[in-house]
């Protein structure tokens, strides 16, 4: 085994040698211009990525992008390193969950003046998901909402009843529940959702509660939480979900998600990230559907799937206002981009793309159009620790599907830590 | 600031352990000369890092904004406010003292056989030497967390379900990688065999001694330095363990915290949570354990290794 405290005491060296260097260096002459824009996503939103940042360099000769991407979790590990090493992107896609977080932390430059981006075609709500203390910090790449994918061929063999608008989460357990018992168990009616922090966002809405109070303190209790707990239990329990050992793998990557491996015929995520070659990766046609609800509220809302913003420390910010106003309002590229990140925010490349989209980005653009009334603004930010809180979410839930500790027990625990995670 | 370097650790060799001065007297720059790449590397790389870290460990520092002194704070809470940090103390103890022992007598069991055996003995000694030297490697890992999945091969052959995916199982799935690679123990121990002298093991069958005699009145007293050596350096590395618990557990240590080495914590505090200044004082309390285990391990030892050097 290698010796990790050699080597963070290696990186904190490094991290001081680079710090120092990068302040030395200055070209911000006339000579060609590399910059380096880093993102979250998976090789299929890469290929495209690289298409559009091609259409990019062909415009503007002077400039050269560099890109690289990671895995949602792996990404934002190496972004506090690379930040704190003073070898920060100069532009960075960036997740609603962290805007308040690197804003706080004046990592964040603000648009404006020269890193003037043209949003008069974007929702104004949704800038809103971008913006801290009245300065905006990133703008939004694409709008998403929750939704539900299924698969129609798994509910029909079952004989359940499909999801529809106003079906209910007990409407859910039914159905999830046929389909377990249809494959003899092989196949499980729904991956476990009790330890998406995310899904239980929109089930405290539905009851008009909300995950933050305006100053980004815990708006719910831990009655709520063993409330929900209970619910995703028992449907674990009478094998409805995914059985422990298979939810424990969810890491958030398409991969290793049990909807792609076939051992649960539908799940919860968001409407963004559907790509020509979904089904193809699923091996299978799915369908998306609105939340369940308890009769009441659908408690789901209009997200900026993700956001961009340019590093404080770039020394390139015009360049790097320039290629997010492209990537983000040129019809050309909006057209290769397609609904990759989420569906496109300026409203004429929307209306664009709509009509030529087949496949799976016709399937979620046709579910966002026609579910867009239905939704409510986005909540603001989420405030500073809020990432770990989210993180401890998952963990504990681990504790109550393993059946290491009751109910009640485990809301407790989560708790304390996120009140910790909130505190500093 | 890897600690065996810093632990006087007696010669490997028990018997005729001939000490040869080598005298630089006349002129000591050429050997500071050719010392300074070390010397450069130490201050750089090691000794800098460490007073930092041991600065930032009473400091609230979130890696982007500056440090902020908070005196003893960070050791309290550490042991008052957070039961995650006893978790991972736990799992790390529960991780040493099982993969330390059977590492060592795998280690040691290998090598008996290869010491014995006559022919081809390069060849398997290669073979057993093979996985040590992807020790600290990733895709030994990765490889591990594809075995031991649910559905995955040994699932497959033996129905036991996920090792690496139940709560219960996951912490032996990965002490079973370490006892896998016992090669480096193993090529010491066999240095240490092929010290002891031939006659010691004549005069014992003389005397009618067994295999098993044998083996505990003269293989182990004599290799007795070998196996203190390897003892210290294995516990220490076992403390250290970082990379497969990370990989087989995509960095949470779980499930359910089942895997929660005291590094990866450390990992998590300071990467994951922007909490530099509790995760340098978490690094300063395991050199602390670490050093006070390693004593220890010398102070017991001093009861049972036998040091024949010096009047051979």
């Amino acid at each position: 085994m290698r010796p990790i405290a050699r080597w963070a005491a290696a990186a904190v060296a490094l991290v001081a040698l680079v710090g120092s260097t990068a302040a030395c260096g200055d070209d911000s002459g006339d000579g060609p211009v590399t910059l380096r824009f880093t993102w979250w996503g998976n090789a299929d939103r890469a290929e495209l990525t690289e298409k559009a940042l091609d259409a990019f360099e062909a415009e503007h000769t002077d400039i050269k992008v560099e890109t690289s991407y990671a895995e949602f979790n792996a990404y934002w590990q190496k972004m506090a390193t690379e930040i704190a090493g003073g070898s920060a992107p100069d532009v960075l896609q960036m997740d609603y969950r962290y805007v308040r977080e690197y804003a706080d932390r004046n990592v964040l430059a603000e648009f404006g003046g020269s890193t003037r981006v043209d949003t008069s075609k974007f929702s104004q709500s949704l800038i809103k998901g971008g913006t801290v203390g009245g300065k905006v910090y990133a703008i939004p790449m694409g709008q998403n909402t929750q939704e539900f994918t299924w698969d129609p061929a798994a509910w029909q063999a079952a004989g359940a009843t499909p999801p529809a608008d106003g079906w209910t989460w007990n409407d859910l357990e039914t159905a999830a529940g046929k389909v377990s018992a249809s494959t003899g168990n092989k196949v499980r009616g729904v991956v476990d959702f009790g330890m998406i922090e995310d899904w239980f966002e929109v089930w405290l809405r539905q009851q008009g509660k909300a995950l933050y109070t305006d100053d980004g303190k815990l708006a719910y209790t831990a009655a709520d939480v063993q409330k929900y707990w209970e619910f995703t239990d028992r449907l674990r329990r009478s094998g409805a979900a995914t059985q422990a050992d298979v939810t424990s793998k969810v890491d958030g990557s398409q991969a290793n998600d049990p909807v792609t491996q076939k051992t649960a015929a539908s799940g919860f995520g968001y409407d963004s990230g559907f790509t020509p070659k979904t089904w193809e990766i699923m091996g299978r046609e799915m369908k998306l559907a609105p939340f369940p609800t308890s009769g009441g509220d659908l408690g789901q809302y209009a997200k900026p799937s993700m956001l961009i913003s340019v590093a404080k420390r770039s020394k390139h910010p015009k360049e790097a206002a320039q290629l997010i106003d492209f990537l983000l309002n040129d019809k050309e590229v909006g057209t290769i981009l397609g609904t990759s990140r989420g569906m496109p925010v300026n409203s004429e490349i929307r209306d664009a793309i709509g009509a030529a989209l087949t496949g799976p980005p016709k399937v979620a653009y046709e579910f966002e159009k026609q579910i867009l009334p239905k939704l409510k603004d986005a909540p603001p930010p989420p405030p500073k620790g809020s990432g770990a809180v989210k993180a401890a979410f998952q963990r504990v839930y681990d504790d109550v599907m393993f059946q290491r500790s009751s109910i009640p027990a485990a809301a407790e625990k989560f708790m304390n830590e996120a009140k910790q995670a909130l505190a500093a | 600031m890897s600690v065996e370097e810093r632990i006087r650790v007696p010669p490997a060799t028990p018997v005729g352990g001939t000490r040869r001065h080598h005298r630089y007297g006349e002129r000591p720059g050429i050997a500071y000369l050719f010392l300074t790449p070390w010397v450069i590397g130490v201050l750089l790389l090691t000794l800098g890092p460490m007073l930092a870290s041991l600065y930032l460990s009473f400091t609230d520092y979130d890696l982007f904004t500056s440090p902020e002194w908070v005196g003893l704070e960070n050791y309290e809470r550490m042991f008052t406010e957070d039961p995650r940090f006893l978790a991972s103390v736990w799992v790390t103890l529960k991780y040493v003292l099982m993969s330390v022992p059977l590492k060592l007598a795998a280690a040691l069991a290998v090598a008996l056989l290869l010491h014995r055996a006559s022919r081809m003995t390069g060849l398997y000694r290669s073979a057993f030497y093979a996985p040590s030297l992807l020790g600290a490697s990733v895709a030994v890992a990765l490889v591990w967390r594809v075995v031991f999945d649910n559905g995955g091969p040994i699932d497959r052959a033996f129905g036991t379900g996920g090792w690496t995916t139940d709560p219960r199982y996951a912490l032996l799935s990965i002490v079973l990688l370490a006892v896998w690679q016992f090669g480096a123990p193993m090529v010491i121990f066999l240095a240490g065999l092929k010290q002891i002298p031939t006659q010691l093991y004549d005069a014992a069958a003389i005397d009618g001694a067994g295999w098993w005699r044998s083996f505990r009145s003269v293989t182990v007293p004599m290799l007795s330095p070998v196996i203190l050596f390897n003892l210290v350096l294995e516990t220490i590395h076992a403390f250290q363990a970082f990379t497969s618990a990370f990989i087989v557990s995509s960095g949470r240590g779980g499930p359910s915290d089942s895997t929660l080495f005291y590094t990866l914590y450390l990992y998590q505090k300071g990467f994951v949570d922007f909490r530099m200044g509790y995760a340098s004082a978490m690094a300063w309390v395991l050199l602390l354990v670490i050093a006070a285990v390693t004593a220890l391990l010398f102070r017991v030892s001093r009861g049972y290794v036998y040091y024949a050097g010096g009047d051979s």
